[in-house]
């Protein structure tokens, strides 16, 4: 028992010192902190962000290609399929001169709640698409992937938020959120194109939220000038 | 005519009625009218005639146009009437308000340019064309499903390296994007596909996707002249741009390269070379007084040449002198071989041919033991084909057959051999003075002495070895009786083993044990066997045999069989035998065999004695006569 005991502490003596060993080099150099306000610079946010956003809009682009390749000649169902998404409810800007005359606070809390919108939805997705679709494992690993990121892509906004207007932060607003509707009890058609909407709806707001954060990078960090 | 037109006005009519009737229904809000989709399929397999969209395009995702074509429809009663209309849907109204093209110029003929106040890019939208009001063909979608980008613009190449060879090189491909795309702000994402190829050939190389603007080709021939475009689309979407316009590529001429396929092997200078060199090889050869580079380049071939003998003789070619020669290196050739006694000459004996037809060898040496014997054995220690036959090996295989011997003959012929042994005991009691050679002299032409033969390190001493124990064997028995212990060999039986006749066995056993103790135990033997036969009788025999204890026996078989020499004597054949047989025969009554057969030789050291032989049926018969025993009663025996 003795030596299994010990055995263990150095196991776990082993592990801190790799995991240190490991760990302790990606960590960046952070800046000495005056008054205790250690913060990341904003550039450095919001590249983060703009990572993740951008990497989200790729699985979803992903996904919905998976998804038209199986209707690519049923223009019938393409025209059937498209409806209205449920995020259409939040005034997001239709346009590249919109969203630069929006002032950013809002336009960083309108993308906080569509970000947090699909939170739901993609969860549903998941158990939906499951055993459905003949490429339902690529839509599911992608799906749960989306998942997984928009939690950080949530924390990175706030961040901002605080970080850049910290007076606005409070204000977030949730759109009415309009669930879709329910697959329960549906049928097969019915279901499909229910899935392909979510899909293309799914597309075209990460598609929002990473053009919106590269317009504020642009005009927030880079005055304009990028 | 008329009639059509009334056709047609109520067509449009109702059609109209059917559009600013219908509402979305709640239940599907957001589905795309009915009407609309009920007309889209068939307005879908329209006929190529009829005007319809092509493609609706947006190069960067702020603005996008339209476009169709005219078709054939000739029945246009107002060219140019061909309408668009659009709706898009905005907060969950579909507004089913149309309104027409902002702009048909800007984007080119049969086209409708939508600028961005009209662009809203997540938005659906719906156009439709009309002439005159009749519908012609409808499309719906979102703006960012038809980015289409501009291709990208400013090609230019730039030299990166040249190999070593100067064949090869690579270059670096540059271009910009589409100025209308807004990359620096992040708002469209442009990758690239480069195609390049020689002029003359037919397939384009691809290279993509690619999210830089530059790109390096490798290994490109510079003789060579090749073209590359480039085209663009937006990252994750299938729709590539047009292709940029194409890029020539022409590397500059370098005078300082020299093609492959003018280069000649310069075989005019390498001729000259190998002459020049040969020239020296030849000077250096013939003029050079080194006699040692001389012989390097030109060693000279041997001559032949015979040592001590001068060739110049050879050519004069006096015979006489040239024996004279090669019989002194003839001499010297002798001197040389007879250091090794292992080299076998065969000697003709041309001189002693008068000797052999003297009567048989047993008389010859009998008579002549005491010189010839010496000289055999000094000056045919080496030679003689005879010697050959002495081999013990030999003994029991070729006996019968080899005539090479002259003692062979004697034993393939028995009926001689009966005459012999008279000679030879009455000729032995001559010989007292000389036994040595007597003895060696008659046994020796048959029976083993082959340590001259043999190639063995130091014959001489070894056949002195030999000689040695018995001379002293001999030494001893003459001195006692005078009786020659070598046994003779009285007959071969077909089988092939030898058999011995009876010797002055005990005697000469006794005689090696002189050295024992117990003298007296032999004295009676002795003294009974003092008369000077070759053979004694069965009786006196066992007598001695009785007497002679059995660790005399035993102790004396030892030296006999210890000995290195081939020779064996049958009194050492009959101690063996008697120490075999002691516990065999332990009874004195027993007849102890004179002799035995010789069953095998176990060269060089022992005999295997034939045990069978011994007991005998026709005992009495035999014991009783006393020494010699008959051909035939061995034979019986034998058998």
């Amino acid at each position: 028992m003795n030596s299994h005991g010990s055995d263990r502490k150095a196991g776990t003596l082993l592990l801190l010192v790799v995991s240190n060993l490991l760990f302790c080099r990606n960590v960046h150099p952070l800046p000495i902190c005056p008054g205790g306000n250690c913060q990341m610079p904003l550039q450095e946010l919001f590249d983060r962000v703009i990572m993740l956003s951008h990497y989200v809009y790729l699985l979803s682009a992903d996904m919905f290609i998976e998804l038209d390749k199986q209707y690519a000649q049923d223009h019938e169902f393409i025209a059937k399929a498209i409806s209205d998404c449920p995020t259409s409810s939040l005034a997001t800007p239709e346009g590249k001169e919109e969203a630069q005359q929006v002032p950013p606070e809002v336009l960083l809390n309108l993308i906080l709640s569509l970000v947090h919108s699909w939170n739901d939805p993609l969860f549903q997705l998941v158990t939906e698409v499951d055993g459905i679709h003949e490429a339902s494992d690529a839509i599911i690993s992608r799906a749960k992937e989306i998942g997984e990121q928009n939690k950080r892509l949530l924390e990175g906004i706030e961040k901002i938020l605080g970080q850049a207007y910290p007076a606005a932060k409070g204000n977030e607003f949730y759109s009415v959120w309009s669930q879709f509707p329910s697959l329960q009890g549906v049928d097969e058609e019915s279901r499909d194109l229910a899935i392909y909407n979510k899909i293309r709806c799914l597309r075209r707001d990460s598609h929002k939220v990473d053009n919106y954060l590269k317009l504020l990078r642009c005009r927030i960090v880079h005055n304009n000038n990028c | 005519m008329d009639l059509w037109r009334v056709f047609l006005t109520l067509a449009l009519a109702i059609s109209i009625d059917a559009f600013s009737g219908n509402g979305v229904k709640p239940a599907t809000l957001g589905r795309v009218p009915p009407i609309l989709q009920r007309i889209n399929p068939s307005l879908g397999t329209s006929s190529s005639g009829k005007p319809q969209f092509t493609k609706c395009r947006s190069p960067e995702l702020e603005t996008f146009s339209c476009y169709w074509t005219e078709g054939d429809y000739h029945d246009l009663k107002i060219p140019g009437s061909i309408q668009l209309f659009y709706a898009r849907r905005i907060a969950h109204e579909w507004n089913q308000e149309w309104k027409e093209c902002p702009d048909y110029v800007s984007a080119g003929e049969n086209s409708c340019y939508f600028n961005s106040s009209y662009t809203s890019i997540w938005i659906p939208y719906c156009i439709k064309l009309t002439t005159n009001g009749d519908l012609l063909d409808q499309k719906c979608f979102t703006v960012d499903e038809i980015v289409q980008p501009d291709p990208p613009i400013g090609l230019n190449w730039t030299l990166l390296n040249i190999s070593l060879t100067g064949i090869h090189g690579d270059i670096q491909v540059r271009w910009q994007p589409p100025p209308s795309a807004d990359i620096r702000k992040g708002w469209i994402i442009l990758e690239y596909e480069v195609q390049f190829k020689e002029i003359n050939e037919t397939k384009w190389k691809v290279t993509g996707p690619l999210w830089s603007t530059s790109v390096p080709l490798y290994s490109l021939r510079l003789e060579k002249e090749y073209e590359v475009r480039v085209r663009s689309r937006q990252r994750n979407f299938e729709k590539f741009s047009d292709f940029s316009e194409v890029l020539y590529i022409t590397f500059p001429q370098m005078s300082a390269l020299t093609c492959e396929e003018d280069f000649q092997f310069p075989w005019f200078l390498i001729i000259i070379f190998g002459i020049f060199g040969v020239a020296v090889m030849l000077f250096v050869v013939i003029f050079s007084k080194q006699q040692r580079i001389k012989m390097l380049i030109l060693p000279p071939v041997p001559v032949p040449k015979i040592k001590g003998i001068d060739p110049d003789l050879l050519k004069e070619g006096k015979l006489e002198e040239v024996n004279t020669i090669l019989g002194i290196h003839d001499n010297y050739k002798s001197d040389f071989y007879n250091d090794d006694s292992w080299v076998e000459f065969i000697e003709l004996d041309i001189d002693d041919a008068d000797e052999k037809t003297e009567g048989s060898d047993t008389d010859r040496l009998l008579s002549n033991a005491r010189e010839k014997s010496l000289s055999i054995l000094g000056a045919k220690d080496d030679d003689s084909g005879r010697t050959s036959c002495y081999d013990p090996d030999i003994l029991d295989t070729d006996f019968h057959t080899s005539d090479m011997c002259d003692g062979t003959s004697e034993f393939a012929q028995p009926q001689k051999l009966k005459e012999e042994p008279d000679l030879l005991c009455l000729d032995q009691k001559n010989l007292k003075n000389s036994p040595y050679g007597a003895s060696l002299g008659s046994l020796h032409p048959c029976i083993a002495l082959t340590a001259e033969d043999k190639p063995q390190p130091l014959p001489s001493s070894e056949i002195e070895s030999t000689h040695q124990p018995v001379s002293t064997q001999i030494s001893s028995t003459a001195s006692l009786a005078n009786i020659d212990f070598y046994a003779q060999v009285s007959d071969i039986t077909p089988a092939g083993s030898v058999v011995l006749s009876p010797g002055q066995k005990i005697k000469a056993g006794l005689a090696q044990c002189n050295t024992q103790p117990q003298p007296e135990v032999a004295a009676p033997c002795q003294e009974n066997n003092s008369m000077n036969s070759a053979y004694f009788c069965e009786s006196d025999a066992k007598k001695c045999i009785a007497v002679a204890p059995h660790l005399e026996a035993t102790s004396c078989v030892k030296p006999s069989f210890n000995q290195e020499d081939i020779y064996i004597t049958t009194e050492s054949l009959t101690t063996a035998r008697k120490s075999e047989t002691t516990e065999l025969a332990p009874d004195a009554e027993m007849p102890v065999p004179d002799y035995t057969t010789v069953h095998t030789v176990q060269s060089p050291r022992g005999l295997i004695l034939n045990a069978t032989a011994l007991r005998l049926p026709d005992k009495k018969k035999f014991l009783s006569s006393c020494g010699y025993v008959s051909t035939d009663q061995l034979n019986k025996i034998m058998q």
